[in-house]
């Protein structure tokens, strides 16, 4: 059934109007991070998600962040996205601080979070609706979006009824109903197929291009980080960090095999295995001070000595 | 043919009719006020703590209690009166549906309702328009089971004392001794019940199915 949508999607493309997108729509919003780390309780100790990352995304850049799982990329977007709050440090859009969700921060995730029960169309209409945009303004409005994403002709379609690829480009669709200053991604395209998300990475730069929104990217993908991103900030784990910064001024329109694409990506790809490397390298030595008994003994003595330390500190906690 | 002729006899003197009107009100008041109770109980079970801690457990215990057996406790209150039996029916059908709604409500995605919140839905509104519809195919087999568990409810407590109602009549069958009346009753019983849920549940359930792309469970 997908692989019938996903033809005629294929199919629909180049003969669907070229709309250049929605309103004049505001602009993207600056993002910043000031030392933010976030640790959550869990039993046996706090677990520390992320440590002091500062970071600033200039108004209507593109910017991916990068990373192996638990690198904490997802708790970045969680906390400018206002689902998240930090246990120290300041996250703000603009000269405010980010207290909760809101319409100026749309979020698309990596499964489709459209709404079962609804059309796709009333899904776009669904963020309109809670702005108290009603009637012709309305139904004009999504139109707009729909065409946008070429999906006007599936307006009346529920999300099981789309291929992944569409449902994906109705989760953009209807998160640029509310014309949010700033679009927050979490692996939008990681459960695709190689063309579609080829297709769509196309279309989001597109888009992003008209828009000028503020994006920031999630992705584990270094050449999709490298073919979208005007810069890319590395992330490392345990506990969840920005490792490094790097900005990518490729020309524009890129493809994911350009030849200049595939050379950044393949320089990022190898600093990132011998980040891993360095960091299980890091995990081996706390564990086992290799080698020789007295090593392993002494590091086993300071695992203890931790242990006690840390449980010591929590009974005083409670 | 017994059965039939039995059936025949009560359809035309009216005995029938009388019955099926008397449980059918019955039926449908207790399980309004099943549903009216149940859902928004089982909301407050998925949602509140405070809620869950001290009551959850005592719902879940009494959902496994064959409502006939508050009957006694009904008559003590009630007399042998229509709150007796509404009250067997009502708690026979809310519990279900409480337990049903509340598994279907802390079940829905967290990505829908994540979703909703960053679009800037909230409190009653996210409740309303995101977490109950995406709660519905669940809390729709809360209702379905809710339903039977009325009728059955119902039809024990008709049997229990003197009420008018189906289950009067499958009692006055036993007394004349007429095994005839009494089936026929049943085969009364079984169509009702099966008219009730297609005529129910039937175009919700079509609905669901179309929507959500699968068979509601």
């Amino acid at each position: 059934m997908f692989a019938v949508a996903n033809g005629q999607v294929a199919a629909s493309l180049p003969s669907d109007p070229w709309v250049p997108v929605a309103p004049p729509g505001r602009a993207g919003a600056p993002i910043a991070l000031d030392a933010v780390s976030l640790r959550v309780a869990a039993p046996g100790g706090d677990l520390e998600i992320l440590r002091g990352a500062s970071l600033r995304v200039e108004a209507g850049e593109f910017v991916c962040l990068l990373g192996p799982s638990g690198s904490g990329k997802s708790t970045i977007l969680n906390l400018i996205a206002g689902l998240a709050r930090p246990t120290s440090g300041r996250v703000l859009e603009g000269e405010s601080p980010v207290v909760g969700p809101g319409p100026d921060r749309a979020v698309v995730f990596q499964e489709a979070a459209l709404f079962p029960w609804l059309t796709l169309r009333a899904n776009v209409e669904f963020p309109l609706e809670l702005q108290g945009l009603r009637g012709k303004a309305r139904a004009h409005r999504s139109e707009q979006l729909l065409r946008m994403v070429h999906l006007w002709r599936f307006q009346d379609r529920y999300p099981h009824e789309l291929s992944g690829g569409m449902r994906q480009r109705g989760a953009i669709a209807r998160a640029l109903a509310t014309d949010p200053a700033v679009l927050l991604m979490d692996e939008p395209f990681a459960s695709l197929d190689a063309q579609t998300r080829e297709i769509l990475q196309g279309e989001l730069e597109r888009i992003w291009g008209v828009t000028g929104k503020t994006v920031v990217f999630v992705t584990h993908n270094v050449r999709e980080a490298v073919r979208l991103a005007d810069r890319i900030v590395l992330m490392g784990t345990r506990p969840g960090r920005i490792l490094h910064e790097e900005t990518i001024d490729l020309p524009r329109p890129r493809a994911a095999n350009d030849e200049g694409v595939a050379a950044v990506a393949n320089g990022l790809a190898r600093r990132i295995a011998s980040e891993v490397e360095k960091v299980a390298r890091e995990e081996a030595d706390d564990a086992w001070v290799a080698p020789g008994a007295a090593g392993a003994l002494r590091s086993r003595t300071r695992l203890s000595l931790l242990g006690l330390w840390r449980s010591a500190g929590r009974s005083r906690a409670s | 043919m017994a059965v039939g002729r039995a059936l025949a006899g009560v359809l035309r003197d009216g005995t029938l009719a009388r019955a099926v009107l008397t449980s059918g009100v019955r039926l449908a008041v207790g399980y309004a006020v099943a549903l009216a109770l149940g859902v928004p109980l089982g909301i407050a079970l998925a949602r509140s703590s405070l809620v869950r801690q001290s009551i959850g457990p005592v719902v879940l215990g009494l959902s496994s209690v064959p409502s006939i057996c508050w009957l006694p406790l009904a008559i003590l209150w009630f007399g042998l009166s229509e709150w007796a039996i509404q009250l067997v029916v009502v708690l026979g059908a809310a519990l279900p549906v409480a337990v049903a709604t509340e598994s279907a409500v802390r079940h829905v995605p967290p990505g829908i309702e994540r979703a909703a919140r960053t679009m800037g839905a909230h409190g009653a509104r996210l409740m309303l328009t995101v977490t109950l519809p995406a709660a519905l195919p669940g809390i729709l087999a809360g209702a379905k089971t809710g339903w039977t568990f009325a009728l059955r409810s119902l039809m024990a407590g008709e049997l229990l004392f003197v009420s008018g109602g189906l289950g009067q009549l499958l009692e006055t069958g036993r007394d004349l001794g007429d095994t005839a009346l009494v089936l026929a009753v049943v085969v009364v019983i079984v169509a009702l019940g099966r008219a009730s849920e297609v005529l129910l549940f039937g175009r919700v359930d079509r609905e669901i199915a179309r929507r959500w792309g699968v068979e509601a469970a």
